[in-house]
Formats: structure tokens, C-alpha cells, sequence
């Protein structure tokens, strides 16, 4: 994208045809129609993009929607909400929102600290969760490090290293509990997974079928059926494993 | 699919002493392809299984190759020696006179030769080969136009799901001193029940064909 190209900004109410531009801002009520392959996207009102989108640079704070695909080079950062009708490429993916994907999201760092909901596989390098989220299929990094705070879940979860823990403060207070509860749409901070799969696993308040892996340990508030490891288990009195086996 | 040419992933690490991590990380990448893993339901739930002898071979490649490419090229590398033998197999397939210019015409891989053509289009040649011989031209063609109809994915996400059987049945048919045959074809699970006036005259297994391209050609 080093050529001169036009820019589009829309910042009261109107529409925009799809093409490629230098930069596309939406910032009252816009919609795009078609394509778009700009080097920056930023939405902070109320923005619809009804083609492909790929840039650099894609930023939402207000209320966007994306009907296809939307890849972004560099980064993407959702603060509002946010909803894409297809899959998500990013290298790194930043989401503070409400940020529903009907696909799969596919990105080198991923970091939700909102609610984040993805209908299919969710693909990193890194990936890690402070908020709540769901998600439909495989959840895959080489680090995953989930700190719970609301209701987290995934069909299956695999990674070199899985680390759950609960609550991002050391020491919270019951007041503390409740405002999170609130603000997390009054989901109890759990993880819940039918199978759980690495090579380092740390988990606290899981309810899982499943875990296998080299080096399990299993903190308290967990639920697990069945335990499979090669090397290290290790049980925590407030946690409850039905099967082990190791081989 | 057999269960002894399954492998389970626990024994996929065993075997080939790798970690979870890396079998993920290549699932990622795209080295490992979504249809190899196979699930199946054991007593402790989903698990997931993969063709024994096509993921050892590709885990054997992968650790091999790893330590001059990128791993974010492997996927590439990879493809280029599957596509590569791919050729290979098909012309030597066409030295054979197992495929002809006719079918490959009929599967949508006009000219042939030494071009890579798709899984779907290598089923529709398997199937056909198969029923060489055991099938009239006019059924040959029928079962062509059977495939055709079904063309783009759907079939082949079928096959790797169920055990579909193809029937070329015929029957009989005799009123006032003139007699007729008619061909039919049925596509469907094993065990489908026809009427008892009806001949199958051929079947071929395509999952089995399915499977068997995947070994050999894939």
C-alpha cells in the first residue's frame, strides 16, 4: 500500500462504496458497500462493512459490524462491540468489547479482556484471557493463560502450556466478586472444556471430561473426570478427579 | 476406514516422540490436514484418531524437514511433494490405461496427463476404473453423470464420513413377448435393500476408493 490513495471518512450519517483507500474512519452511523482493502479501518460509531475487509490497521470502538471475512495485517482492536458474519485473520488481536465472531478467528496474540465469542476453532501463538468467552470449537496456542472472570468455555482446548487461574487479583474481596459478576453478565468465573490437552497444564475452578498431558497439575475448585498424564499429577485437596492414569 | 489403520493421538506421541504442543502447533499450520483427524466416540468420549501410517510418514517429514525451512513454509514444501507424486501416480496410472482422456473428460480434469488433479476427481476416476469391465458403456455412463451431479465437496465430505456403496443394478423386464433391461444406479449405505426383481450387477466401496487414493496418492 505505498501508492497515493484517497481516504474515506464518514462522520455523520452516509454510505461509502467499496474499494481501496489510504484510510477508512466511520464515525457517526456509515455503511460500506462492498469490499474494502485500506491501510487503516477505524469504526467508532455505528459502522457496517458488507464485504471483505483487510488492512493494516482495524480499530472499532462504537458498534461495528462486518458481513464477510476481515483480515488484519498488523493489528485489531475491538473496545466496543463488535460482530464479524465470517473468519478473522490477525497477527495480533486486542479485545476489550464484546466481540462476536460466527467463524474462526486465526491471529499470532490474541488478548480478551472482554467478552469475546467465536463460533468455530480459535488459532494463536499466544493466547490470553481475562474476560469471559465461548468458544465453539478447538481453542489452540502454543501459551494459553486464561484468569477467570466470568464464564469461559471451549468444546476442546490444546496448547504446549495451559495455565487457568482465578481472578485476576491475588486476594478479592466479596464486593469485588459481585461487581465482576455483574459486569461479566453473571457468569461464575469457571472454565468449562470436554478436553483439555498439553504438555504443561495448570488448572484452577475447570470442569472438564478430559485432560491429558506431560505435566498436569490440578488446582483447587475443579472438576475433572478423567486424568491422563505421562509424567506429574498433581492434586489439590479442593479439587475433585474421578480417573487417573498415567502411562 | 479400518480400526487397524487407525492410530490414536496418545500413541502418535508415543511413537514418534513428539509433544502436544508440536502436534498443535502443526495442526495450526496447516501441515497436519483437518480430514486426517478422525473422531470416534470410546469409553472416556470424543477421541481422536488419525490414519496410522500417512500421519507417521507426515510427522517423519515434518521433524526432518523442520531444521532447514521455516515452519511457517513447511505447509508449502509439503504440498509440493504431495502434488509432485500426484503427477507421478497419474501418469503412471495413464501408461496402464486406467485413465483415458473419456474420463477424465467426465471427472472435470480436462486433458490430463501429468497435471495434479483433486481428490474428487481422483474418486470418480477410482470408481470408474473399478467398475471396468463388470459395467456396460452406457452404465459407465450413468454412473458418470451420478458423480457429476453430486460434484463440488459435498460427495467427498459424505465419503469421509460414511460407507457409501455405488450399485449398478439392472432388471428385467418382460411383457408380451418383448423383453427389455434397464440399468440403474444407487448410491447409499451398505445394507440398502432393493427390490428382488433388480440384478446389482457391480459394486464399488468409495470410502474405500476414497481411502485407498489417500494412502497411495496423497
Amino acid at each position: 500500500m505505498s501508492e497515493k490513495k484517497n481516504s474515506a471518512s464518514i462522520s455523520g450519517s452516509g454510505t461509502i462504496a467499496g474499494g481501496t483507500y489510504e484510510r477508512v474512519s466511520i464515525s457517526g452511523s456509515g455503511k460500506v458497500t462492498g469490499e474494502v482493502t485500506a491501510d487503516e479501518v477505524r469504526i467508532s460509531g455505528a459502522g457496517k462493512i458488507e464485504g471483505r475487509t483487510h488492512a493494516n490497521r482495524i480499530t472499532t470502538s462504537g458498534s461495528a459490524s462486518f458481513d464477510a471475512d476481515v483480515v488484519a495485517e498488523d493489528e485489531m482492536k475491538v473496545s466496543g462491540s463488535a460482530k464479524v458474519t465470517g473468519d478473522v485473520k490477525a497477527k495480533e488481536l486486542k479485545c476489550s468489547g464484546a466481540f462476536r465472531v460466527d467463524g474462526s478467528v486465526s491471529a499470532d496474540y490474541v488478548k480478551s479482556s472482554g467478552s469475546l465469542r467465536v463460533g468455530s476453532d480459535l488459532e494463536a501463538e499466544i493466547f490470553r484471557a481475562t474476560g469471559g468467552f465461548r468458544i465453539g470449537g478447538l481453542l489452540s496456542a502454543d501459551h494459553i493463560e486464561i484468569r477467570l472472570a466470568g464464564h469461559c468455555e471451549a468444546t476442546e482446548i490444546g496448547g504446549e502450556r495451559i495455565e487457568v487461574h482465578r481472578g485476576g487479583w491475588k486476594e478479592r474481596s466479596l464486593i469485588m466478586e459481585g461487581l465482576i459478576r455483574v459486569f461479566s453478565g453473571g457468569g461464575a468465573a469457571e472454565l468449562r472444556a470436554q478436553q483439555i490437552e498439553g504438555d504443561d497444564i495448570h488448572l484452577e475452578g475447570t470442569t472438564a471430561r478430559v485432560v491429558r498431558g506431560k505435566r498436569i497439575s490440578i488446582g483447587p475448585d475443579c472438576d475433572i473426570e478423567r486424568v491422563e498424564y505421562t509424567d506429574t499429577l498433581e492434586v489439590h485437596p479442593d479439587a475433585s478427579v474421578h480417573e487417573h492414569t498415567k502411562r | 476406514m479400518s480400526d487397524e489403520g487407525l492410530i490414536s493421538k496418545k500413541d502418535v506421541l508415543d511413537a514418534a516422540g513428539i509433544s502436544y504442543g508440536q502436534l498443535y502447533r502443526w495442526k495450526r499450520k496447516g501441515l497436519i490436514p483437518e480430514s486426517w483427524f478422525v473422531r470416534r466416540s470410546t469409553f472416556t468420549g470424543q477421541e481422536t484418531f488419525f490414519p496410522r501410517d500417512k500421519i507417521l510418514e507426515r510427522i517423519r517429514q515434518i521433524v526432518d524437514l523442520k531444521e532447514e525451512h521455516a515452519l511457517d513454509d513447511l505447509a508449502q514444501v509439503i504440498r509440493q511433494r504431495v502434488d509432485a507424486r500426484l503427477q507421478v501416480h497419474l501418469s503412471r496410472l495413464a501408461d496402464l490405461g486406467w485413465v483415458d482422456a473419456k474420463l477424465l473428460d467426465a471427472c472435470g480434469a480436462k486433458g490430463g496427463g501429468d497435471r495434479p488433479i483433486s481428490l474428487e476427481q481422483a474418486m470418480c476416476l477410482g470408481v470408474l476404473g473399478k467398475l471396468r469391465g463388470k459395467a456396460r458403456d452406457e452404465e459407465l455412463d450413468l454412473v458418470r453423470a451420478t458423480l457429476a451431479k453430486t460434484a463440488g465437496g459435498e460427495l467427498l465430505e459424505r465419503c469421509k464420513r460414511e460407507a457409501l456403496i455405488l450399485h449398478v443394478a439392472r432388471k428385467r423386464i418382460e411383457a408380451a413377448g418383448i423383453a427389455a433391461e434397464i440399468s440403474a444406479v444407487f448410491v447409499g449405505p451398505e445394507n440398502i435393500i432393493l427390490d428382488p426383481e433388480l440384478t446389482v450387477a457391480a459394486t464399488v466401496d468409495m470410502k474405500a476408493v476414497l481411502e485407498k487414493i489417500q494412502l497411495e496418492l496423497v
